[in-house]
Formats: structure tokens, sequence, C-alpha cells
């Protein structure tokens, strides 16, 4: 019996149900997406890192190293299980050439460093997409997924290296899942040739580079131990890096996007419910009098509740278990690049079991949802609906006054009226074009402000055309003195500004004694973006970067004890920063540590106008010699964040087509809604002289009048609370930036992208209008 | 007198089914016609397709003498806001409107006059209709009678030519109904033509001419003179008398 008027309603309303459908469907199929998405990622990187076994602690080292130094060091300090120190080669890109079958080509354009290794024993291991350590043969060699990825490599390709005068061929055995080098982030590769080829190789086709890799009980011990080893004078000059930075390095890409697909399935599960929400009170206010007939012949509430939910069940169940299928169908895709970068491409069960549970828990949630809804029949009287056909919703006022309008033509003055007064009955477009205008411009704003060039403000340095950076221990005074012979007798340079970097220590927040490398320099810290404070002034005065100043727990204003060759020295804080260079960690002064030996010089340098960045960098580069990098500041960016700039690129196209098919498809089925349920209304305007052309001219102003105001409210959104979501989002990273203030290109934020969703929402309303010209108006005007 | 609307060979045909088949009529100005037949004889169809909302399969409308039966929607828009009144079983009020606005807005929209004159004129029509005390209620606020009234109102707005009502009393208890007639009959007598479908008899011998469908054609006509309201038994009874004869 309820199966048939189950049969019966799914027939008679048609339109109304599939609607109901698709959002459950829709609800259930991101929900389940994003739980194997975000099971897959953790379940992956967990798996890669029990078997490789990335280490906790990581200095990279160029120059001569002294091991048995090291291996003393190391087996003094508690804590710690497993150190090795790994030899690399670095080659140049223009040193490897890949012949495929159909192509040659050289990786001279790659941006990342490339270091030649072999296999370890047990630790820090290189693995394919199986999780198995690699072990290659002679004329064999292992590349990286990212190289792969990039250039579109295969296996069997031919890689040539060719340097110092050395050639030799390798065949491309396996694709190498890098536990700590697997994100654009990183910076650096590592490329895996057999232990006899790198033992040959070893000092003849490039200068020998360290990887200096500690393992403790705990991971936390990892930044003590970075400081105690920073004193103890052992090999450093690279960058080092924690396990930390390392997980957030290797996954941030996926977990933002994970993140993302969660934020679009618990929006669209919002805006599904709004809609169910709206369907089925539409549906229940006309059936109005059979509910009153029912209540009148004695039925319980109950029952005529269960009735109903009966039908809601149907729909719920078989929404959410195709939902569940079309998820499970489509998640490979969806974990296709997890699965390329941390290998693992079997389904785990722990995802299928955790998807099970979220779609249930979605079928549960639309069922309770609907039982809250069907409770409102509870409040009807047999003579609410019977006699006077009152529904469940609240009457609305009706704003009497149109009559007093002067010049709006009719068209407009209904329209408008109708959205100014009975908002609420649209506002399932208003949120989700809210939501799509929030989801596109995020992104897109992010975009910009990492694109844009006062961004490296952000970043700790300062807006120049060239950055040099001298770092190699050895050869610093020299190197520096090279430096500043080039920079005094070149024409082109309008004026440069010099940093020395010195370490000296402070105490953090438990009273422990840490290190500070304060970058020191005339105009040191005076381009750069504060969040509180301003930039140091002469004397006594120190800005510290943001992570600096949580580690010490003060703020600017406040004074801090730095420990100069042990001697302490009182000095200001005049401000904090954000910084991305150097973990995050760094200060600035223009006081001038004479005392301390310097570990690093930076010039940032400006030409004059006419004068082109790069062909100076690759000219300076040439007289320097190895021992200086000199980048242009755009290629510098695009080194340290073109990775994310890239991932975002792929979000921003992803959540603007997301934000854009959502609008038209909740517009679409809106609007069949609201035509199925206004029909006689207009039938009866049609009737009294209203042309097709004049009727959807009057939808047209009704939904532009609601996407203007969603476009509105979500532009408002985006810019009160965008910069605060990215803010927080960043801050989590541990990247060293808290607050982004966002550089948006107004003419994107204001002209094209609300002026792309309204066209669009205009042209699907003008699409679905032209449908009432195939209904029947007499019969439509009886209803 | 004029003539006003010329119905020609009109016929109709509908999924498979002939529902009207060669129709010929011809209403004068100022005349009021009711149209009358048993359910499903064809009477709404009638009015529809005579009156612009419906196109007729075969057979042409004259309207004023213009052939109106093939005119795209925006012309035969133009000329069913202008120049026709359509009164409807139900009101079909615009629910987010009030009565007053309901009633203005055709008016505001043809044009005609200044949206001032247009409010005096929607006012004089509540007046006449006795709904001037709900102008500005909510329709779901006033009683059936009154909506039906306020509809009348609106049909009434633009000045038409020709007042097309279908069942307009068929929602309505007997003292409203002829509250209703009585508006209609006014206004035929003040010179607007009337076309009603009803299967009431006492509504439709308040008509000059009665027309009586049988399977979609005319099968016979009675005239019954104006309506002056102190002859209403004796119409009634001739009208029985004829319908009784129809097999109605």
């Amino acid at each position: 019996m309820k199966w048939m008027l189950v049969k019966n309603d799914l027939k008679r309303n048609k339109v109304i149900n599939f609607a109901l459908f698709l959002f459950m469907f829709f609800s259930a199929v991101l929900a389940v997406s994003s739980i194997i998405m975000a099971t897959q990622t953790f379940t992956s990187i967990s798996n890669l890192y029990q078997t490789a076994q990335p280490p906790h602690f990581l200095q990279m080292h160029k120059g001569e190293i002294n091991q048995e130094e090291i291996d003393e060091f190391m087996s003094d300090y508690d804590d710690l299980t497993y150190w090795q120190t790994n030899t690399t080669i670095a080659v140049y890109g223009e040193s490897l050439t890949v012949v495929s079958d159909n192509r040659t080509y050289n990786l001279s354009n790659s941006q990342l460093d490339i270091a030649l290794v072999k296999q370890n024993e047990t630790r820090d291991l290189l693995l394919n997409s199986s999780h198995e350590k690699i072990a290659l043969e002679e004329g064999e060699i292992g590349i990286p997924v990212l190289l792969k990825e990039t250039y579109g490599m295969e296996i069997g390709d031919h890689v040539r290296l060719t340097s110092n005068g050395v050639s030799k061929e390798f065949v491309i055995k396996e694709f190498i899942l890098d536990s700590m080098m697997n994100s654009t982030m990183a910076s650096s590769t590592r490329i895996l040739l057999s232990d006899e080829e790198f033992n040959m190789l070893e000092g003849q086709v490039g200068e020998n580079e360290y990887l200096i890799e500690a393992y403790f009980t705990e991971t936390s011990e990892a930044s003590n131990f970075q400081t105690a080893y920073e004193n103890a004078e052992l090999p450093q000059d690279g960058q080092t890096i924690t396990y930390t930075i390392i997980f957030l390095l290797s996954a941030l890409t996926d977990i933002m996007t994970v993140f993302v697909l969660l934020l679009v399935s618990v929006l669209l599960i919002i805006v599904s419910f709004i809609c169910v929400k709206y369907t089925m009170i539409t549906t229940l206010e006309e059936e109005i009098s059979e509910i009153g007939t029912m209540k009148a012949i004695g039925l319980p509430f109950s029952e005529i509740r269960d009735l109903y939910l009966y039908k809601y069940r149907a729909l719920a169940a078989a929404s959410v278990m195709g939902g569940y299928l079309l998820a499970l169908l489509i998640s490979s895709l969806l974990t296709k690049h997890i699965t390329a970068t941390f290998g693992n491409n079997r389904t785990d069960p722990l995802a299928i079991v955790l998807s099970l549970i979220g779609a249930f828990l979605v079928y549960l949630l639309i069922i309770y949802y609907c039982k809250k809804l069907l409770n409102k029949m509870k409040k009807v009287t047999v003579v609410d609906a019977l006699v006077q056909r009152k529904g469940f919703e609240k009457d609305q006022r009706i704003k009497n006054g149109l009559y007093q309008s002067k010049k709006l033509p009719v068209n407009w003055l209904i329209g408008l009226r109708e959205v100014f007064f009975q908002f609420k009955n649209w506002i399932i477009v208003f949120t989700v074009v809210l939501i799509a205008v929030v989801m596109i411009l995020i992104p897109v704003n992010l975009m910009n402000t990492l694109e844009a060039p006062e961004f490296i403000t952000y970043m700790g340095s300062s807006e120049e055309d060239i950055l040099i950076e001298i770092e190699n221990g050895e050869k610093l005074a020299i190197s520096y003195e090279n430096v500043k012979k080039v920079l005094e007798n070149d024409g082109t340079v309008q004026h440069y500004n010099e940093f020395r970097r010195v370490r000296v220590q402070t105490t953090d927040t438990e009273k422990e004694r840490i290190n500070l490398t304060v970058d020191n320099g005339v105009n040191s810290g005076a381009e750069l973006q504060y969040l509180s404070g301003k930039a140091p002034g002469a004397g006594n005065e120190i800005a510290l970067s943001y992570l600096n100043a949580e580690k010490v727990g003060k703020g600017a204003g406040e004074q801090i004890l730095l420990y100069v060759n042990d001697n302490p020295q009182q000095f200001i804080i005049s401000g904090i920063y954000q910084d991305v260079t150097s973990g995050g960690y760094t200060a600035k002064a223009q006081y001038n540590f004479s005392e301390l030996t310097a570990e690093k010089y930076t010039f940032s340098v400006n030409l004059h106008d006419q004068v082109d960045e790069r062909d100076k960098a690759n000219e300076w580069s040439r007289i320097l010699g190895g021992a200086v990098t000199v980048h242009p500041m755009e290629e510098f960016i695009n080194q340290t964040l073109g990775g994310v700039v890239k991932q975002l690129r792929m979000i921003v196209l992803a959540s603007s087509i997301i934000g854009i098919c959502l609008t038209i498809l909740i517009t679409v089925m809106f609007l069949k809604l609201r035509l199925a349920k206004d029909f006689s209304e207009i039938a009866a305007l049609n009737a009294i002289g209203f042309s097709e052309v004049d009727i959807r001219q009057q939808y047209l102003i009704k939904t532009g009048a609601v996407a203007m105001t969603g476009i509105l409210a979500g532009i408002v959104i985006t810019d009160v609370l965008g910069e605060r979501i990215v803010s927080s989002l960043l801050s989590l990273s541990g990247l060293g930036i808290n607050k982004v203030a966002f550089i948006s290109n107004p003419f994107i934020e204001y002209i094209i992208c609300p002026g792309l969703l309204l066209v669009l929402i205009l042209l699907v309303t003008w699409m679905v209008m032209k449908t009432i010209q195939n209904y029947n108006l007499i019969s439509n005007i009886n209803k | 007198m004029k003539t006003l609307l010329d119905v020609q060979n009109l016929g109709k045909r509908f999924e498979g089914t002939q529902v009207l088949n060669d129709i010929n009529i011809k209403v004068t100005e100022g005349e009021f016609i009711a149209i009358m037949g048993q359910s499903g004889s064809g009477k709404s169809t009638l009015l529809y397709n005579i009156s612009g909302m419906d196109r007729p399969t075969s057979g042409m409308v004259l309207f004023g003498g213009k052939i109106i039966s093939k005119l795209d929607d925006k012309k035969m828009s133009e000329i069913r806001l202008k120049q026709m009144g359509f009164i409807f079983q139900h009101s079909h009020l615009l629910k987010n409107l009030s009565i007053r606005d309901n009633i203005v807005f055709p008016g505001f929209k043809a044009g005609r006059y200044p949206r001032d004159k247009i409010n005096q004129m929607a006012d004089a029509l509540m007046e006449k209709t006795g709904i001037s005390n709900v102008a500005d209620h909510d329709i779901k606020k006033v009683s059936g009678g009154q909506l039906q009234r306020a509809g009348i109102c609106r049909s009434l707005i633009n000045q038409p030519k020709i007042l097309f009502a279908d069942e307009p009393t068929g929602a309505l208890n007997s003292s409203t109904t002829k509250d209703v007639m009585n508006i209609i009959n006014k206004v035929n007598t003040e010179g607007t033509t009337v076309i009603i479908v009803t299967h009431d008899a006492k509504v439709a011998a308040r008509a000059d001419r009665v027309v009586f469908l049988m399977d979609g054609t005319i099968h016979d006509q009675l005239k019954l003179g104006k309506y002056g309201g102190e002859n209403e038994l004796s119409r009634e009874k001739r009208l029985s008398g004829w319908l009784e004869k129809q097999g109605f």
C-alpha cells in the first residue's frame, strides 16, 4: 500500500522528486568522495613514511665534511636513535637530456636543484609505486615522480648525463617516490643511480653535497636538536629541515585539495538541505487538503507523517546508494594525484569503511531533517487545511504599494517587489551564488596575492630586481669581496642593500637557550610588511619574524635579551614581521654585530629600468661562480612559491568550475520547481495580456536581482572574511605567514567574476523560461 | 450594430480528438452571449480559442475586422491586455500583491493613461463592485466573493471592448453569484460586449443570447433580448424550457 503511494507520487511529481533525488545524490557523492580522498591521503602518506622512513632532522650541506666529528656529536646526543650522512652529486638540469621515442629534450629549464644519489640501506629509502625499495642495475636510472609529471617521461626513455667531459647514458627503470622531496615546494629533487655507477661518477660530474640525517624517539625533539647542532659548529651550509616541514611540504597540496573538497561538500549539503526543505514545503502546501482529509477521517499524525516519510526514505536511500556507488567509481580519478605522489593505488579498506559510515550519516541526516520538517504537519488543524487552506509557512505580510509607483515598468515592479518582499522564497539562489562567489574569489585573490610582486615583502625579502646570496662557508669572505666589486663596477646597478647574517642566542618561553639568526644591515627589515610595530632603527633595536616572536613569547615594544658570544645584551623588539625564508625563523637589525662572524651575505639589487634582470643575473652568475647564487627576484618567487601557485591555479580552475556548475545546476532546478509552483499564476498573467517575453523578463529581473545580491554579499564576505580564513590556514601550515592582506585584481574581483556569474545565471534563466512555450496555458489556468 | 467578433468555421483538434467542429458565430458590439452545454461539450475550449488564449486548428477568428487567430504571442498579448478582459472561475490574482495592486498593474502595463488616473479608475471600480473596504488587503485575507469582484475590477481596468468570463460564478454561493452577475450586467449595459461560459441557467438567463454546444458544434441558439432585471423569472423559465429541449 505504502509502496503504491510512493510509486504514484513519484510518477505525479516527476520534476520535484527528480530535483530532490539530485540534491541528495550530489550531497552523498561529495561527502563520500571527500572521505575517501581524506582517508586515502593520510593512509598513503603514512604507509609511504612507514616504509621510506624520512629523517626527523635534515641538514643539507655544500662543501667538505668531517664525518668523525658528526658521529661524535650524534653519539653523544640523547634521544637520538639513528643517523646517517648521504652523499649526493649536484648536477645542473642542462647536464641531463632525455631521449624518448618521439622527442629529445633537456632539463635545463627545471627550477629544481637536481642531485644524483644511491639507495640507502634502511632509512630514507626511495621507493616504487608499490612502496618497495628500489634496487637498480648498472645503466638503469630512477626518476622522481615530480620530474615525470613535469616532462611526461616514460619507463624505457633514455637519460643522457653530460657533465665535465663525462658522458653516460641510462634507461629509466622506475619512477621513484621520494618521501622528502616530492613537492615543487621542496626546491630539490633526487635522481637514483645504481651503487656502482654512483661511485664511479662521484667527484667527476658535479660537486658533492651532503644530507646529514638524524632520527629521534620523538619527532618533536628535532627543534632542540637543531639548536644543539648549530651550536656545535657542525656542517651547515645549506637548508635545515625538520620532520614537520617535510610532511607539510610533501602533503600540503593534497591536504589543501581535500580541504577544498570537504568545504564544497559541506556547502553542498547545506544547499541540498535548503532545497529539500523548499521542495518538501512546496509539496506539502500543494497537498494540504489531502493532509486535512486524512486528519479529518481520524488518521493519527504519526501515520500521516510516516506516509510521507516513507517516500523520503525511499528517495534518500536510492540517492545515497547511487551517490555512494558513483563516488566509489570516481574515487580513482580524485585520488590520482595522491596515488602518483605517494604510491599505494589500492583503495584502503579504512576508506571503504569510513565512506560507508559517511554515506549512512548523510542518509540519517536527511531523514532526521525530513522528520523535523514533517513535524510541522502536527500544528496544521483540519479547519486550517480544509476550510482556510492555510499551509505550513507563516503568513507573509504583503506589502501594499505597487500602485504608488510613478515610473518603473510593470515587469520590473513585479520582479523587484517579489525579490524585495519575498526574499525568503529566493534564499536558495542567493545562498548558492554567495557560496560560488566566495569559492571562486578566495582562491583567485590568494593566487593574485602570491603572484603579485609586492608579495615578496611577506616573505621576508625586499622588493628588488635581483637577489644575491653567499652561503658557502669557506669562500664566504672572498665571494663577498667579489660580489661587492661586481656591484660597485656595474653601471646598470641603481642601488643595492647588503645584509649580513649572524647567529646570536636568546631564551624561549621555557627559558631554554635558542639560536636566533639576525640579518643586519643599514636597510635591514625596512621594506617588509609588519604585523605590529615597525622596522628596526639604529641602536639596540631588533625586528623578529612571527615564528621567532611566538617562540620567545614577546611582542613589539618589549625588551629581549640577546647573548652575543655569550655576553648578554638588551635589545628592544621594534616590530614583528612575517617570513617564509629560512623556515620562518629570522630577525632583522641595523645594529652591526661586528664581533660575530658572518654566516651568510645577501644583496638585494635594484637595476636601472631598461636593464633585463634575467640577463644581468646570468651574467653575474657566470662571473661570480658556483659559490654565489644570483636570482632575479621573479625567479626567486617562482622557485619558492611556483608549486603552490601552480596548485592554486588548479584549485582556482576547479573551484570556479564547481562554483559555476553548482550555480547553474541549482538555478535550473530551483527555477523548474518555481515554474511548477507558479504555473497557474504565469498562465493567468499570460491570459490577461502579459506576453511570454514579459514573463521571461520578470523572471530574469527576479533571478538577476537575487544573483546580484548574492554576488555583492559574496564579495563583502570575501573581502571581510577571506583574508582571515586564508590567514588562519596559512598560520596553521607553519610556513611563517599568519596574516595576508589580499592583493586583489579589482578588474577580476569586481567585474569579470561577478559579470560572468551574472551573465551565466541570466542565460540559464532565459533558457529555462523558454520552456514555458511548451506548456499548455489553458490546462494550467484551470489548476 | 457592428460585428466585434467573427468566428468562421472554427475547429479544434486536441490529442487526436476533434473538440470543436465548424463553429460559426458573430458577436455584435455591446452584445451579451452565454455559452452553455454539457461537460466536455467544448464550451471553455471555444472561449479560449475565440479570445486568443488558444489557437484553433482550422478556421479563423476576426476581432474588430482583423484576423487574430494567427497572431504571434506578443501581438495577441497586446490585444488581450488592451482590448479584452478575462474573468476566471478562480480569481487568479497575484498572491504577492494587495487587492488594489492586483487591479492596477494591468493598467500600468497597458499605459493608456497616467498612473494617477489608473488609480482613480481602480478606486471607482472597487467602489462600484463594493470592495473599497478591502482595497489594501492581502488577497489571502478576503472572501471568495471579494476576490472574484477584484478579478472583475482587474479585467475592466483597461476598459476592454469585450469581456470573456469562464464560469465566473462556479465557486460562489447564490447570493454572491447574484451580486457578481449584477456587476457584469451593469458593465454590459455600459457598452462592453460580454461572452460568458456557464452551466448555471440563472446566470445564462442574464444574457441576450444563449448558444448551446453539443459535441463540439453549435446545436442551437436562443435569443432572450436585453436583460432588464424586472423580467428575470420569465427569462429563466423560457431558458429552462429551451434547455430541456436540448437535453440539458
